[in-house]
């Protein structure tokens, strides 16, 4: 009963055998082994698990895995070039955009999807972009500030 | 103050690059090889006899290894209260009766969590549900069921403060004012789930890796609730995904891990729902507050009398510190010089109630600064002036209670002061309320009953000149690590990349009681402190006799260089000092060891943190809600360490306390929750959050490292009472129940408009 | 003047008032027993206290505190 399924994640393809109602979260964490992606819910509220499918933010809780089938998947993982970070994550680290770093993962991902689709989000777009995730910790203005600093041009793309 | 090199700095925080990248370890992402997954059943049933289990169906489902149920247990009870034996009333798997919905009564170990799940419906249980009681002031009525033998009219903890002569003092009042007020329950809703996972060796010995506030109480309360000694259990707390309260107490994932990991000598991982989370772990107190408040004409305030009825839940958890706080803290930040508290925590069959985040203050200050503002309006005067006249002051002793050293709260005043009057007059339906509040760093009271001190830390420096620093303290997000490595980097004299924090793990760290009561910067920072000092002070000994200075000179290190202090300039490499030190210790390296058990300061707490909020607010009086514009703080934590993890846990603090004032609660309909999910629990999101500004006032806490106090939890205390009274100031409604929601707002305006 | 609990081995120098605050806070089985046996129902005194200001629950049990638990010093 199990289904193949082809997926590439953070640039390297996978050939895998999955459950039809396992969901790509599950994948992702147990089966390619990349447990940067968080599980708070898994009812899509609260947004720890969001990853990049084909370039737009998904709740990977809530995506059958044999819907990503020939997808590209990005996590949190894929973010840093190498050793060098990505100019988002450089400004989580500066403005203290984190603190248990639970929901930072799923953060990340949304404002880095944010940013593809929109490179100049005004500080209203930013709030809307990181409505669907929860921090308990930060109270969001942080985050909302690193990611403006980005969108000042203050962190440039690692090369 | 200014010529630290590392403290008050803004620096990353140092386990920042992993918690960006996705490398931080979780519990939840602990995978351990032969490891197996636990499910727990629990009691759909708010008070219930437990006729009979039977496990026999799944037991012989494909995959299931272990069903374990209260009779696998040593049926013992536990508490965080342990001098009080009477207090320690939870069996976490229950053996003949379970007393809310979600008590755990059964537990499967299986190879997935998928047939874990499978197996839990395959579990019979008998129950006889019994008459049920979720209202305390139902709960101590005559004739209520009984949840607890023995405990009459259900109540559990009777706490009673008093200085003063409150009654005479009443008579000498210009002005009384009684009111009621009742104060919501609220969910920790931290991001990582309770989990654990539990290794039983055949060697007789338990490894537990947990999302844990102190792995020094689960280790003890596992060696009580499995017959253990405490040295053959290790507890390891590595990144925890937020606490807020909600860890420190033994819970049924820990629990139910390690008893069926001791069953099978295999590891057991246990990681909660986000549904059990909500339903099956503690939560904030509902309380149910009548005061009364004396004053003269002039605002001076002669005597507080409150009363309080706590709604406890099923056992007593960390609910006794709570009833005790918000008693002491409803006497905050005044001086009354007369007092009277009588609290009262009833058992009822809903989820126990325990720490969060301001254990018992929100609640007060939210009671007792709605009742001042009403004070102030009814004697004609300015809510900050009222303050001021009666705000605590530097050296002030609470009679018989507490001894406040550093107090900035006249200055907090005077800059939300100037801070009112540069918004000027406010658009229509927009205002400003305010709130005073103060905390503590950490409590002084010992009802766990260490034998330990409360604090110990042991700092290692290596050949290289690397500093370990090994602390019990436990870092669940707050960044008390960071904290602790800049403790210990300026008071040795390196910098902060030279520092390697190993915490929370009670198999190498010395024991520490945890993060409870904002304690961590102060307590475990004083003992960091010491570590350090003496380590510094073996690499001094034998700078002066290398360098061969008189002796009447003074050393010191700063910034890797080992110097003169009155002539900077002639020094040696802090790294040449290390290597030859230790050289001439035959090779020892060179440890410091350091602890913190505060004596002779009151029976609460070694030191107060103190500030003034302002909330602003715009009402729509058509619909009654309103939106949250602006949270400016005036705040004092003494020394600021850790700038960035100040600002973090303001502003963090605001999303928690704002959602208590403004949207968090717990609704239930007999015992159940009935909003247990993130979808249906509303919390407030990044568009409903306010603007955040933060003045910051210098003071010293002599008691403190460097001079450092309590910022993590006071600032949950002010902002439901300032947005209470920003309400009132916007459109003349007064709330006097959490939350303040929209229905109520609008309810109160149609009752005003029919006035 | 002290006042001296007795069933525990509680001191107080301050007044009959604070030993009643005390014997009734500790309510445990030795305490309750004391408190019934003079006549009152520890329950009775607990809710008296909880349903008005004043303290009156406590009053009453500091009176016959005041003859039975004072020792001169």
């Amino acid at each position: 009963m199990k289904k193949e399924l082809k997926l590439k994640v953070n640039g390297q393809p996978y050939e895998l055998f999955v459950k039809p109602k396992t969901l790509l979260v599950e994948v992702l964490r147990d089966l390619v082994g990349l447990t940067g992606t968080k599980r708070g819910c898994s009812s899509s509220s609260c947004g720890a698990c969001t990853v990049m499918l084909n370039g737009m933010s998904v709740k990977s809780c809530s995506v059958l895995a044999l819907q990503a089938n020939g997808a590209e998947v990005v996590t949190v993982e894929g973010l840093a070039k190498g050793n060098e970070l990505s100019p988002l994550q450089r400004a989580f680290l500066d403005h203290g955009s984190y603190q248990c770093g639970f929901c930072t993962p799923g953060m990340l991902m949304s404002t880095t999807a944010l940013l593809t689709e929109n490179p100049k989000p005004t500080k209203l777009e930013i709030k809307e972009g990181i409505d669907g995730n929860i921090c308990r910790c930060t109270g969001y203005n942080s985050i909302v500030r690193a990611v403006t600093a980005v969108v000042k041009g203050e962190y440039k793309e690692a090369k | 103050m200014s010529d630290y090199s590392v403290i008050g700095k803004r620096v990353h925080n140092i386990d920042g690059t992993e918690k960006v990248t996705g490398s931080a370890k979780y519990t939840f992402d602990v995978v351990l090889p032969n490891m197996l997954y636990g499910k727990v059943l629990r009691s759909p049933h708010p008070h219930a006899k437990i006729l009979k289990i039977d496990t026999r169906r799944a037991k012989r489902l494909v995959g299931v290894k272990a069903v374990v149920t209260g009779k696998d247990t040593l049926g013992r009870k536990h508490g965080i209260w342990r001098r009080f034996p009477e207090l320690c009333d939870e069996e976490i798997l229950c053996r003949a009766k379970a007393r809310y919905i979600g008590d755990a009564v059964a537990a499967v170990a299986a190879i997935d969590e998928d047939t874990a799940e499978e197996a839990l419906d395959l579990i019979e249980v008998e129950y006889e549900p019994l008459p049920a009681v979720f209202d305390p002031m139902d709960a101590i009525k005559e004739g209520a069921p009984q949840i607890h033998e023995g405990v009459e009219l259900n109540i559990n903890v009777n706490r009673h403060i008093e200085w003063g002569d409150v009654d005479e003092a009443f008579e000498k009042c210009d002005y009384i004012r009684e009111d009621k007020f009742k104060c919501s329950s609220q969910a920790h809703v931290c991001m990582e789930t309770h989990d654990a996972v539990a290794s039983f060796g055949y060697n007789g010995k338990l490894e537990v890796w947990t999302s844990t506030q102190s792995s020094y109480y689960i280790q003890r309360l596992y060696a009580d609730m499995l017959d253990m000694n405490e040295s053959d259990i290790r507890v390891i707390n590595r990144h925890t995904g937020g606490g807020f309260g909600s860890k420190f107490e033994l819970d049924s994932a820990q629990f139910c891990a390690a008893i069926l990991s001791q069953k099978l000598c295999q590891p057991v991982k246990i990681v909660l729902t986000r549904e059990e989370e909500f339903t099956a772990t503690k939560r904030r107190t509902p309380m149910y507050y009548f005061l009364k408040l004396g004053a003269k004409k002039d605002g001076t305030m002669l005597a507080k009398e409150v009363r309080v009825i706590t709604e406890g839940g099923a056992y007593t958890a960390m609910g006794a510190t709570a009833l005790y706080l918000t008693g002491f803290f409803s006497s905050f930040p005044y001086k009354y010089p007369n007092y009277r508290y009588d609290g009262y925590r009833a058992y009822t069959n809903t989820a126990p109630t325990s720490a969060m985040r301001g254990f018992g203050a929100p609640q007060s200050t939210f009671v007792g600064e709605s009742q001042i503002d009403m004070m102030a309006e009814d004697l004609g005067i300015d809510p900050v002036e009222i303050r001021r006249k009666n705000g605590m002051t530097p050296d002030y002793e609470v009679p018989g209670q507490a001894f406040i050293q550093s107090c900035g709260l006249h200055q907090c005043l005077d800059k939300i002061d100037e801070h009112l009057k540069k918004r000027g007059k406010l658009p229509p339906n927009h205002g400003i309320g305010i709130a005073s509040y103060g905390f503590m760093s950490g409590g002084i009271f010992n009802w766990f009953n260490t034998p330990y001190a409360f604090s110990a830390a042991v700092v290692r420096i290596n050949i290289d000149g690397k500093v370990d620093v090994y602390t019990g303290a436990c870092d669940i997000g707050q960044g008390s690590n960071t904290t602790l490595a800049m403790i210990c980097a300026e008071e040795l004299g390196v910098r902060l990349e030279d520092i390697r924090v190993f915490s929370g793990d009670t198999g190498i760290c010395p024991p520490d009681l945890g993060a409870w009561g904002s304690r961590q910067t102060l307590m475990s920072g004083n003992a960091v402190k010491r570590a350090a000092a003496e380590c510094k002070q073996q690499l001094l000994e034998f700078a002066g006799a290398k360098m061969g200075v008189n002796i009447v000179y003074d050393l010191d290190i700063k910034d890797r260089w080992v110097h003169l202090v009155d002539r900077p300039e002639r020094g040696v490499s802090y790294f040449d000092i290390v290597k030859g030190a230790i050289r001439g210790k035959d090779g020892n390296a060179i440890m410091g060891r350091g602890y913190y058990t505060p004596h002779r300061k009151g029976m609460i707490s070694p030191a107060y943190s103190f500030g003034v909020q302002a909330a602003e607010v715009a009402v729509d009086v058509e619909t009654g809600r309103y939106k949250l514009l602006n949270v400016t703080t005036a705040h004092e934590s003494g020394t600021v360490i850790n700038p960035v993890g100040i600002e973090g846990q303001l502003e963090g603090a605001i999303m928690m306390a704002g959602g208590y004032g403004f949207c968090e609660d717990q609704p239930m309909d007999d015992g159940k929750i009935l909003n247990p999910s993130i979808a249906d629990y509303k919390l407030i999101r990044s568009l409903d959050m306010p603007e955040t500004e933060i003045l910051e006032i210098d003071t010293y806490e002599p008691e403190g490292p460097f001079g450092a106090k309590e910022a993590g939890e006071g600032l949950t205390n002010p902002t439901a009472g300032a947005i209470g009274n920003a309400i009132y100031k916007a459109v003349g409604v007064r709330i006097n129940d959490l939350p303040i929601t929209p229905e109520k707002v609008l309810k109160a305006l149609k009752e005003k408009e029919k006035q | 003047m002290s006042y001296h609990c007795p069933v525990c081995k509680k001191i107080s120098n301050k007044s009959a008032l604070d030993l009643a605050r005390h014997m009734i806070g500790r309510g445990d089985k030795v305490h309750r027993d004391w408190i019934n046996s003079k006549g009152f129902k520890y329950s009775e005194l607990l809710a008296l206290q909880f349903s008005s200001f004043g303290g009156e629950g406590f009053k009453s049990l500091a009176e016959v505190l005041e003859k039975e638990a004072k020792v001169k010093d």
